[in-house]
């Protein structure tokens, strides 16, 4: 018998959420991350309000929110035209009941937590619930035998090499994945086409609820987070980072300017900058196999998306649900290995799943938005149940199916309010495409 | 941390560094460099060995500097632009266009149509080369012929071969000629049409028949007909397309429910009926739902209604003259006969001809619908031909022939769905002559249609704005003339199709639909 149930390869929204979520249960998890925390990773660390509900529901959200500001509403305005919504309590209690079997917990604010207050939340609550976490160890090598994976072999903190063997090991560790190299596992449903995201923090103005923006090819977004800062964000389609990047605190400052003029006076005159600017464009989306003998992925290591939906952190969260409900059934022994991974992947890689991954993937490509889609959002306005369904299906609370369906369009469309009379985009429409395909940074 | 996190370099500068440095093979300054990327980039790109770059050996610098240079450019894509302009819209990308000449707008549209037809993945205006039963020949819209088991086809009765059927054709253009020549409404119907509308009200035990030119125009018919400006339709979100049509153009109080959610439409009467005592509203439902292949709970619904003083209008195009008890589809099947408000339907699926109907009890009704409906009165009536097939149709249907029929038809699909389900697909909704096999994705839709076409198996691909996006599949439709065997042959090879399919795109999405 080895010593542990399970050992859990990474230690922030994916790991240390599976990790505390099998130690809930009872299991003897041992969860390592060659980090140390507190510490950031890569992210612009929205979460949508079915994600602070998970830490509701894991009673971690009033320590999140005794330093994280939240809100309800967002706005979102695409080539001027404002929708202000939020995500409505049914949906989420709906989204809730179809993945995790119980609508406990749900809320309906959303926050923007700086990962250096989060991920040390997590990796607190994986060692309270009773999982062994040990951080800057870095796992340098899987023990297979067989064809089955049933250990790991690692550097702990002090440089000493150890090796610890467990019934399952999970790859939590991000989308460059240690666990998924070293099995040499392919990627699968590649969309090369991503953002190129930059962002910084900065204090000095307090806007409120988020805001999202969009204009031509390019977007940008502010939110209020950690620290009295706000986290701004600017993206845009990654063939034109190589320009972006001559000059990028310039750029950024240009990008602010061209989508939202208000958003980049703001910035430019009362915005105090906190950090360096951080930035990337590694965000093409991918699937990988979910689990093998031996192994299971969650988070970012079993599928990345780009960063334009702010999706990631959630779903990692979703994903430690799952699996951890679908592992506890089989080390109970309701189930075997295989049924309890084929629920897992029966989830996963579902319909639903497939059609809010193209959304997020076309959205990435950062084309200007389409004559009908900047109609649809004119149709929208005024229309606020549907504005918040808009909002609920952008943010995978509800399936972008019931949206994105020709009796809803059709109606949406006749349930109009307001026409594109106001709207300079609609005036030389054609000219103003024609516009946004160039490079604003060139 | 040594500076102020402000005053420190941007990792991109950062990167770009160390590349220029690996160029040079000089270990030092990639180190020094890397000791400064931020906290933030090195979590995320853990398979960089940033504290490591000083002893770096030729092998583990190549490495390094391919997955820097991965994450640092933007990629440089090949792909055919066409494939992809094709396979990544939705109709409903162009349903707004942009312009005020109505004409040159729709040319944007058409530039996807044909991206998507020499790409071979436009699905729709095959045609027929021969009559279809349970095998066809046909010839897509860029002239492509090929010959397979027909699931394309809804005839579910195979009537279209049927030689009484053929008779009461033959008979009827001897007796009156091919044309009805004028409105039911004024010298367009034949006896025949007298008799037709007999026999429909005893099938479905409603005797108030009106026949109308097509299936569509008896459900738009009927809803324009009796919906005004201040009443409210309370529709199933996935209704056909006529009804849903019907409903937009009488009245903008439009409720589109749940699918089949019987519990909401008393929600949404209750809250009604709270705000409006005055005027009407319809609940409007089908019965076997034609993408789905499920149907509601009839007698609740009906029952639901009543409480409200709501009319509810099922459209029974479908499963009537396929299922049920002596051909009485789904109605038959849950004790309603004589029980609905209102039944539509059309002929269109087994009654083997254009043309279709509402039914009520109320002869007021059935006048009402006559002189408003529109599409009855302005509108040619169904062809001497026309009315004669489905006249002999309803008759068979409702002989023990038409129990017989049923039975094997209802064999085939059951040998179908078991065949699928056998590979690991998913067929929605319950045995019925529709088969619809969920697939979910558009692209993997398209491109396992494209494959399926030149196998040996015919079936038509509906996506949006059939069904919602993401939610595309296969419709099978399922005649009375398929073998038992055909119907496996055909699964396994559909099951290849989509599996080729999937690899073809290198996709790990299943079938599982939530
Ligand atoms: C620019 C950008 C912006 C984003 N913005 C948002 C947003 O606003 N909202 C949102 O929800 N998502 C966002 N995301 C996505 C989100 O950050 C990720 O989905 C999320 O971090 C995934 O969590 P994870 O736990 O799976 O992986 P990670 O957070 O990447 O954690 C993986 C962990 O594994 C550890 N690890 C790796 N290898 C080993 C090893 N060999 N041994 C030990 N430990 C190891 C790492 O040290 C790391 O701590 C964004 C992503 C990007 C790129
Ligand atoms: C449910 C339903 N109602 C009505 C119709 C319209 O019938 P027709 O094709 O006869 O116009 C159809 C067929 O498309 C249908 O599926």
């Amino acid at each position: 018998m080895p010593r542990y149930d399970a050992i859990v390869i990474g230690a922030r929204c994916a790991g240390a959420s599976t990790g505390m979520l099998l130690a809930r249960q009872g299991y003897r998890v041992l969860v390592v991350d060659r980090s140390s925390f507190p510490s950031d990773v890569i992210s612009t660390h929205f979460l949508w309000p079915h994600g602070t509900s998970y830490l509701n529901r894991w009673s971690l959200l009033d320590q999140v929110l005794a330093v994280t500001p939240a809100h309800t509403e967002v706005t979102f305005v695409n080539d001027g035209i404002p929708l202000t919504g939020s995500v409505p309590d049914d949906l989420l209690r709906a989204y809730f009941r179809d993945w995790h079997g119980d609508d406990s917990g749900v809320v309906r604010s959303y926050a923007s937590i700086r990962r250096h207050v989060l991920d040390q939340i997590l990796v607190e609550a994986a060692s309270k619930a009773g999982a062994e976490v040990r951080t800057n160890f870095a796992v340098r090598e899987l023990i297979i035998e067989g064809d089955q994976v049933v250990g790991v072999r690692g550097r702990d903190s002090d440089g000493q090499l150890v090796e610890e063997r467990a019934r399952i090991v999970i790859g939590a560790d991000g989308r460059n994945s240690f666990v998924a190299r070293s099995l040499g596992l392919p990627k699968f449903d590649e969309r090369p086409r991503c953002t190129f995201a930059y962002w910084s923090y900065y204090s000095g103005f307090d806007l409120g609820p988020a805001q999202l923006h969009r204009r031509g090819r390019l977007a940008c977004a502010v939110a209020p987070t950690n620290h009295d800062q706000n986290m701004v964000l600017v993206w845009g389609p990654s063939e034109w980072s190589r320009e972006f990047r001559r000059d990028v605190p310039g750029n950024l400052q240009r990008a602010l300017d061209f989508v939202s003029p208000d958003l980049g006076e703001v910035v430019r005159t009362q915005g105090v900058r906190a950090e360096r600017i951080y930035g990337t464009l590694d965000q093409s989306a991918f699937l990988r196999p979910l689990a093998g003998p031996g192994w299971v992925l969650v988070g970012d290591a079993e599928s990345a998306k780009d960063q334009c939906t702010a999706i990631g952190m959630t779903h990692a969260f979703r994903g430690a649900e799952l699996v951890a409900d679908a592992l506890g059934r089989w080390l109970s022994g309701d189930v075997s290995l295989n049924e309890a991974m084929a629920s897992y992947e029966g989830r996963r890689r579902s319909q639903n799943a497939a059609a809010y991954y193209d959304y997020v993937c076309t959205l990435a490509e950062m084309r200007p938005y389409r004559h009908d889609e900047l109609q649809l959002f004119v149709a929208l306005r005024g229309n606020q149940q549907e504005i918040d369904r808009f909002v609920a299906t952008h943010a995978d609370v509800a399936p972008v199916s019931e949206f994105f369906q020709a009796s809803n369009l059709l109606l949406l469309n006749d349930a109009a309010k307001e026409t594109s009379a106001g709207y300079p985009v609609f005036e030389d429409f054609p000219a103003t495409a024609r516009m946004y395909q160039q490079n604003l940074f060139a | 941390m040594s500076l102020p996190e402000l005053d420190q370099r941007d990792d991109d500068e950062l990167i770009e560094t160390i590349l220029a440095a690996a160029g040079r093979r000089d270990l030092v300054a990639m180190a020094v460099a890397a000791a400064e990327v931020s906290e933030m980039t090195r979590n995320w790109a853990t398979h960089i060995p940033w504290d490591e770059f000083g002893s770096l050996d030729e092998s583990t610098l190549g490495e390094v500097v391919a997955d820097l240079t991965q994450m640092w450019e933007p990629v440089d894509l090949q792909v055919d632009a066409d494939e992809e302009y094709a396979l990544d819209k939705n109709a409903y990308d162009f349903y707004r266009p942009a312009g005020r000449n109505l004409m040159t707008r729709t040319e944007e549209f058409y530039g996807w149509v044909e991206a998507r037809r020499r790409t071979e993945t436009w699905q729709y205006s095959r045609t027929l080369e021969a009559a279809p039963s349970s095998v066809a020949q046909i010839t897509n819209d860029i002239g492509r012929r090929t010959r397979g088991i027909n699931f394309n086809s809804q005839d579910y009765l195979s009537f279209n071969t049927h030689p009484a059927i053929r008779e009461a054709a033959t008979k009827a253009m001897r007796d009156y000629g091919p044309h009805s020549a004028g409105s039911p409404m004024v010298l367009g119907n034949t006896r025949i049409s007298d008799e037709l509308e007999a026999s429909l009200g005893e099938l479905v035990r409603a005797d108030q028949v009106t026949l109308f030119p097509t299936g569509w125009a008896a459900g738009f018919g009927a809803m324009a007909g009796l919906v005004r400006q201040e009443d409210h339709v309370l529709i199933d979100r996935l209704a056909h397309s006529c009804l849903q049509q019907g409903a937009r153009a009488t009245t903008r109080n439009v409720v589109r429910y749940e699918h089949l959610n019987v519990d909401a439409v008393r929600r949404h009467l209750v809250d009604i009926r709270r705000r409006d005592s005055r005027n009407g509203i319809l609940v409007v439902t089908d019965g076997l739902f034609s993408v789905d292949a499920d149907w509601p709970d009839l007698v609740t619904l009906q029952r639901v209604c009543r409480e409200h003083d709501a009319t509810l209008l099922v459209d029974v195009a479908h499963d009537l003259g396929s299922m049920g008890p002596g051909g009485t589809g789904v109605l038959g099947m849950q004790h309603v006969l004589g029980d609905i408000d209102i039944v539509m339907g059309a002929f269109s699926k087994t009654f083997c001809s254009n043309g279709g109907f509402v039914a009520s009890a109320s002869p007021a009704l059935k006048q009402y619908l006559k002189m408003f409906g529109g599409s009855h009165m302005f509108s040619n009536a169904l062809s001497p031909v026309q009315t004669a097939v489905v006249l002999e149709a309803s008759k068979i249907i409702r002989s023990a022939e038409g129990d017989f029929l049923r039975s094997r038809l209802h064999t085939a699909v059951t040998a179908l769905r078991e065949e699928l389900t056998g590979y690991g697909l998913t067929c929605m909704g319950e045995p019925s002559p529709i088969v619809p096999l969920l697939i979910g994705n558009e692209k993997l839709a398209r491109i396992a249609n494209r494959l399926l076409f030149d196998r040996g198996v015919l079936a038509f691909m509906v996506e949006f704005p059939v069904t919602p996006t993401g939610s595309s599949r296969f419709r099978l439709q399922v005649q009375a003339n398929h073998e038992p065997d055909e119907a496996r042959a055909a699964a396994k090879i559909i099951a290849d199709a989509i599996a080729d399919a999937r690899t073809y795109l290198s996709s790990a999405f299943g079938s599982t639909e939530r």
